[in-house]
């Protein structure tokens, strides 16, 4: 699985701790999900993408 | 707890708790020192902490089991229980610390080929562990059953000096059980301390 959550963080000129503040999860868990190190629920995974103001498929990409 | 230990007299659990909680705790330590406040306790967080749990737990029940079948087989003198239950607290505190710190770090700082070795040095310790208590049990009863048809002086009669088989078995997993432990121990801390950007 890899993430564009760095990318979109970036973007919004966010830190991994103001992100982790918003989705109201540990920085250590932005940290796993951006190397793409951590499973995420369906409900974080939401939480992610509405902080960085954008959908669950554009934030996650899934290889075949 | 750690008052309660303290005067049960248990001290060693009493500081491996403290210690324990120092470790587990440091970020929670370091983020009210720093914030004031606690850091959230989050999915990755509570899927960590009941898979450390459960893994503490299994310990605990096998290990009891091993206790309690020769204790109550084979001994007669009933053994400290506060020491004993002491030691089987800590025992399985350090599996639920370990197992803690494998799922925190561990297991997300070391790529796939780390955790593949880790699993390899790990299966090589428990396979010695056991095969060394299967020995130890077959030696005994092997031994038990040729003195009750042969007599207790049936090893001299047979002009060998020592044991070959046995001996080699119990030196061969010495070995193999200390170059697993060492070897996942190095993997491990490896893990342990690999930084994350």
């Amino acid at each position: 699985m890899k993430t564009r959550i760095k990318e979109y963080r970036a973007r919004y000129n966010l830190t991994q701790e103001k992100l982790a503040e918003m989705a109201g999860v540990r920085r250590e868990t932005i940290i796993f999900l951006e190397q793409g190190k951590y499973n995420p629920s369906l409900r974080l995974a939401h939480n992610v993408a509405r902080a960085l103001k954008t959908t669950v498929e554009e934030l996650f990409v899934f290889e075949d | 707890m750690a008052l309660l230990l303290i005067t049960l007299e248990t001290y060693y659990v009493a500081v491996a708790l403290v210690v324990g909680a120092l470790v587990m705790g440091h970020r929670e330590v370091w983020s009210l020192i720093r914030r004031r406040k606690m850091p959230v306790i989050d999915e990755r967080v509570r899927e960590n902490v009941s898979k450390s749990v459960r893994n503490g737990f299994i310990f605990l029940a096998a290990a009891l089991a091993f206790l309690m079948l020769p204790f109550s087989v084979f001994l007669t003198e009933t053994p400290d229980t506060v020491h004993l239950l002491g030691g089987l607290f800590l025992s399985g505190g350090i599996v639920y610390l370990l197992s803690y710190l494998f799922y925190d770090r561990v297991e997300t700082g070391l790529g796939e080929r780390g955790l593949k070795l880790l699993r390899r040095f790990l299966l090589v310790t428990g396979i010695s562990l056991a095969a060394f208590i299967i020995s130890v049990f077959l030696h005994n009863a092997i031994y038990g059953i040729f003195i009750h048809y042969f007599g207790e002086d049936f090893w001299s009669r047979t002009g060998l000096e020592d044991e070959p088989v046995f001996f080699f078995i119990a030196l061969l997993s010495v070995v193999s059980f200390a170059v697993g432990l060492i070897g996942s121990l190095v993997i491990f801390i490896k893990g342990l301390f690999t930084r994350t950007p």
